[in-house]
């Protein structure tokens, strides 16, 4: 399966929202589509495109934006595909992929709690590695690390 | 009827790692389950972030600390797509027989582990005790037991030191008969037989929903093999069989291991014959030639590494002894890596825990999650 193809079926399946479909290294295509169409569009790649397998569901900060990818697998087309859309820099949110595919359920807690990707409609949108109550997502571009020796220690005498 | 929550972890023998299993009981019937993570988080992905690219495979071993080698592999092929580089022959097969010794020392892990839970002693202390004959080939190539640091943007750090491939093979014919003998301790016991058999049933088709991947998946039947299915590193060229079995059940997966052990070997014999035959370098030309240097520090060789490499994104997806791990590595032309991200298998499996285990009694669970083969450090990550 390659770009065309994925086009091809895509259009043929009227999925709506598609931005683009690009090729990819290591996968059949990318896929880029608006974040309002995720609804509709999730089902028609899982049953027309036939990718009932989600890998897994990730977040980018891009600083002026966010991307949320997510990478499927086909077993009769022995391929990945990746979808991916651009979310908003201020709220970025997008409607899960849970309904469609169980198995988003976890990694879409994930992306919530580290990158700050609001997923609508969430079962069990809780925090799943970070303690209850925390505040910051980590993997944001403006949550910095430091290493020790860049900090300053006070060392206190008794 | 009085149905109650207790705790199974953080600290219970069954949870092989720190996490905690929150089961919903009433009586002696599970109810539902609700795994509680994040007590090994130690937020890998960002510290990769703030690192050279050779530093992150330091973090890779910590991963999955049984797996060391095949997370390391799995960052490399992604490091490497995303910045453009081609490792030589020769490291390719190193890599993959280090993959696979790996797997073979992953999988009898989990068998002296799994097979202790179940109250059965002596293939604890023999799983062990073979175990640690791999761990002696490692070190002696790599110099660690157990986190190696031993692959490279660009190749591996060295090459395999004489003799290595007759010692490989001795470990190997040595195991083999051992299999057989794992196999009749557990397969001839009627106590084994009675406490796995038809417990924590997964149908391929709700695998497939929730993301199970790995043996659990090949032990409903299904045929999925990254290794078979989108050949990585030099698996088209080694022959191999994947292991599956029909009763998707505890018995099942057990199964799927030990084949999947004996498929290792195999494997590993074709890949000794290869690398005897083939010398060559082991390290990419277009590095510096001391990046490769084997007692150069790791944080100067990756500085060494910073040059303008054009911006990408590599993605890799690999066999990994548990399932399906991939990863993601942005590259945006910095000296460290944009974003990474990895998606582990026993994450995955995890979070289907309410699919396999509600229904069954409480004293099944230990059998169950062991089956599964859970890991925390590459859930956590």
């Amino acid at each position: 399966m390659d770009a065309d193809e994925v086009r091809a079926k895509l259009t043929g399946a009227g999925a709506p929202g598609i931005l683009s479909v690009d090729p990819f290294p290591g996968v059949a295509a990318r896929v880029r589509f608006s974040p309002d169409s995720a609804a509709p569009l999730f089902p028609i790649v899982r049953d027309a495109l036939g990718f009932p397998h989600l890998s897994t569901v990730g977040g980018i900060d891009w600083v002026e934006r966010y991307e949320v990818f997510y990478l499927l697998w086909s077993d009769t087309a022995k391929t990945y595909l990746l979808l991916s859309a651009d979310l908003d820099a201020k709220a970025p949110h997008i409607e899960t992929a849970s309904s469609t595919w169980p198995s988003a359920n976890w990694h879409e807690r994930e992306a919530w709690e580290l990158v700050g990707i609001g997923f609508d409609h969430h079962p069990d949108l809780r925090h799943l590695l970070m303690p209850d109550g925390y505040d910051f997502h980590p993997l944001q571009r403006a949550f910095k690390l430091h290493e020790p020796e860049e900090l300053e220690v006070k060392v206190r005498h008794v | 009827m009085s149905d109650m929550w207790i705790n199974m972890g953080p600290q219970h023998p069954m949870t092989h790692g720190l996490w905690n299993l929150r089961v919903h009981i009433d009586g002696e019937m599970i109810l539902g389950v609700d795994p509680e993570m994040g007590y090994l988080h130690r937020g890998i992905e960002k510290i990769s972030e703030d690192r050279h690219y050779n530093e992150v495979i330091t973090l890779m071993d910590r991963t999955c600390y049984v797996a060391g080698m095949a997370w390391e592999h799995l960052y490399i092929q992604a490091a490497e797509k995303a910045l453009g580089l081609e490792p030589p022959e020769r490291a390719e097969w190193i890599r993959m027989m280090s993959e696979e010794f790996q797997r073979l020392a992953s999988h009898i892990m989990w068998y002296a582990a799994f097979v202790q839970d179940l109250g059965l002693m002596s293939p604890f202390l023999y799983g062990m005790r073979d175990r640690d004959l791999i761990l002696d080939l490692f070190q002696s190539y790599t110099g660690g037991r157990l986190t190696y640091e031993y692959m490279r943007v660009g190749g591996v750090r060295n090459d395999l030191p004489v003799g290595f491939n007759d010692r490989a093979r001795k470990v190997l014919d040595w195991l083999e008969p051992r299999l057989v003998e794992y196999d009749r301790l557990c397969m001839g016991s009627d106590i084994f037989r009675r406490r796995c058999d038809d417990l924590g049933i997964l149908k391929a088709a709700d695998c497939v929903k929730h993301g199970v991947t790995g043996p659990m998946l090949r032990s409903a039947g299904s045929k999925r093999d990254i290794r078979k299915d989108r050949p990585y590193s030099r698996y088209a060229q080694v022959d191999f069989d994947v292991a599956t079995a029909e009763s998707a059940d505890v018995t099942g997966r057990y199964l799927v291991r030990m084949e999947e052990m004996r498929q290792s070997i195999r494997i590993l014999r074709q890949t000794l014959d290869w690398l005897d035959h083939h010398p060559g370098p082991v390290l990419a030309d277009r590095l510096p030639r001391w990046l490769g240097a084997p007692y150069a520090p790791i944080g100067r060789e990756a500085y060494l590494l910073k040059r303008n490499y054009p911006k990408g994104i590599g993605l890799s997806a690999i066999e990994e002894p548990h399932g399906e791990a991939c990863a993601y590595v942005v590259n945006e032309g910095g000296e460290h890596p944009y974003r990474v991200k990895f998606r582990s298998p026993v994450f995955a499996n995890l979070s289907a825990a309410s699919q396999y285990l509600v229904g069954y009694h409480v004293a099944d669970i230990p059998p169950i999650m062991g089956s599964v083969d859970v890991c925390v450090g590459e859930v956590d990550r």
